[in-house]
């Protein structure tokens, strides 16, 4: 599946670097694509991406796109942040459980004011006039899922 | 019997706004501060300078114009060394490892005495440019910090997930600020001293939600010298020092998060730093009558207090609440202030928590006296306490 792309009309607030290993997944995220890396031998999925399999050390690693489905493990709304992102505050960040088995910290989208654990998400992808950022659009809280109000 | 080490003499500056900028016409210079800490605690201690043979500094703040600051301080000193003299560093660790590293002087025979030292200043650059570095250490630079994470917003995030797991509220965990300024009340050394309530500390503005600024560590300077000796030597002084006496360290080979589900409020490491310890020690969480943490938020004393086993788990917020860790309680937790009230000058945050200890078990905190105190437990940390070194004292006489 696409990763929905969500324009942002300025320049990111802090560009990563790519390197020649990382470089598929940045321009997959440029294509709308989520890519990470698999171990052939131990079966491991990790996300950033590794050079060398953190678990059995094999570099024996391919790309894989793993499914962009997932939940809300936690969240908070920084208020005070860094000179760079004074811009963007308050700014939303999450940890998320993929459907697929891996754990990501990035930038959350909330679907309205109240955000819970265990909210579903999907993976999205901002585009910054210079870059790309993976983040994670929330949908609402179901009828059984207590949220938290921001402040 | 193998060698024992203690802790015999501490000084320290009250934690406050001490860095100049470079447009004031007199400045404040680090080691002029720290020449007069290492006298003043060796007077405490009662050993001279002659004995002297290890010095471990925390390495200063970029900030620090005075570079090479430890060999340079060696030399207003005149210490002559036999054992280490270095600078260590390791983020909210680096205290608590120049401390490990001073003991190890002494156990490995290099030192019958041994400094653990440093100063740290920062208040003059202000919290969103100090973040610009900040920012780079807790988290993968090219996939997490882009985002805008920072240091105080992993703790943010345990505490959305405690709240959401134990059903705790914002009031239960200010509780910990609320009893951690009135701690501070009692300590010269805070930098923050005038009691709050509850609401006080609701109605602070959000830093990292759910955090407001009493949940999160006020930006601060600050200067200790440690005086570390072998036992033979505390015992010859013939008054109380605390011992040693068990330490333990772990890693879990993550940093602030896994990529795998795990449980993130559990603190792994510190639970499991603190099995060793107390395996070491010979002792059980029931053993410790006073602990000081490195504990940036309330929500960390909170999961740090469970990961010990000093309160039962999903009951660190309430056991503030409720008085267990404050002074006259079950545990007290954070008689100096802690890092929200005493203060949080990072890089020596831990020195200030072994001075804190070492008058508490030498019966000479005054009003924050925890009543017969003999048993003392310290944590330092990496990431999002994905990493942990505990220590315990006892005291001796």
């Amino acid at each position: 599946m696409n990763l929905t792309s969500m324009q942002h009309a300025m320049n990111h607030p802090y560009p990563p670097r790519m390197t020649e290993f990382t470089k598929p997944f940045w321009d997959g995220l440029k294509n709308g694509q989520f890519l990470t890396t698999q171990c052939q031998d131990c079966g491991d999925k990790t996300f950033p991406p590794k050079i060398v399999c953190p678990k059995c050390w094999s570099d024996n690693l391919v790309w894989i796109r793993p499914g962009i489905t997932g939940t809300l493990y936690s969240w908070t709304r920084v208020h005070a942040g860094p000179a760079v992102f004074q811009a963007l505050q308050p700014y939303y960040l999450g940890i998320i459980d993929l459907d697929d088995d891996i754990r990501i910290a990035c930038p959350i989208i909330p679907a309205g004011i109240d955000i819970c654990c265990g909210a579903r998400i999907e993976m999205v992808n901002i585009e910054y006039n210079n870059g790309n950022q993976l983040a994670a659009k929330l949908y609402a809280c179901s009828k059984t899922q207590t949220g938290r109000r921001y402040l | 019997m193998s060698k024992r080490v203690a802790l015999i003499g501490a000084s320290a500056i009250p934690v406050g706004k001490y860095q100049t900028t470079d447009q004031e016409d007199t400045q404040i210079v680090e080691h002029e501060i720290m020449v007069k800490l290492v006298k003043n605690a060796m007077a405490d201690a009662g050993v001279t300078k002659e004995d002297i043979q290890s010095a471990i500094f925390t390495k200063p703040r970029d900030y620090t114009k005075q570079s090479y600051f430890h060999t340079f301080l060696i030399s207003h000193l005149q210490l002559k060394c036999t054992g280490n003299v270095m600078e260590v560093m390791g983020n909210g660790m680096t205290g608590a490892l120049a401390f490990d590293q001073a003991a190890n002087e002494i156990l490995l025979g290099r030192a019958n005495v041994a400094l653990a030292l440093g100063i740290n200043m920062e208040s003059a650059t202000p919290a969103h440019q100090h973040m610009m570095t900040s920012m780079r250490t807790t988290g993968d630079v090219d996939f997490h910090s882009p985002a805008g994470f920072t240091p105080i917003s992993w703790y943010a995030m345990d505490a959305t997930r405690y709240m959401f797991e134990h059903q705790a509220t914002r009031e239960d965990l200010a509780a910990v600020a609320v009893k951690n300024r009135y701690h501070a009340s009692f300590n010269p050394l805070a930098q923050y001293r005038t009691p709050i309530s509850i609401s006080d500390v609701i109605d602070q503005r959000p830093i990292v939600e759910p955090l407001g600024l009493f949940d999160v560590p006020p930006r601060g300077d600050g200067a200790v010298c440690l005086v570390l000796a072998s036992e033979e030597i505390a015992k010859a002084l013939g008054k109380p020092y605390i011992l040693l006496k068990g330490r333990g360290f772990y890693h879990e080979g993550l940093h602030q998060i896994s990529d795998k589900r795990n449980d993130m409020i559990a603190f792994n490491a510190a639970r499991r730093a603190a099995e060793t310890a107390y395996k070491v020690a010979g002792l059980t969480p029931q053993d410790i009558d006073i602990a000081e943490f490195y504990a940036p938020c309330t929500i960390v004393e909170v999961l740090v207090s469970e990961a010990l086993e000093l309160v039962k788990r999903g009951q660190g917020a309430r056991a503030a609440s409720e008085g267990e860790t404050r002074l006259g309680g079950r545990i007290p937790i954070s008689t100096s202030g802690g890092l929200t009230s005493r203060g949080h000058p990072a890089l020596v945050t831990s020195l200030y928590n072994y001075a804190e200890i070492l008058e508490q078990l030498r019966h000479e905190a005054g009003e924050r006296q925890v009543k017969n105190a003999r048993i003392g437990i310290t944590t330092g940390e990496l990431g999002n306490y994905n990493s942990a070194l505990v220590h315990i004292f006892e005291r001796m006489q």
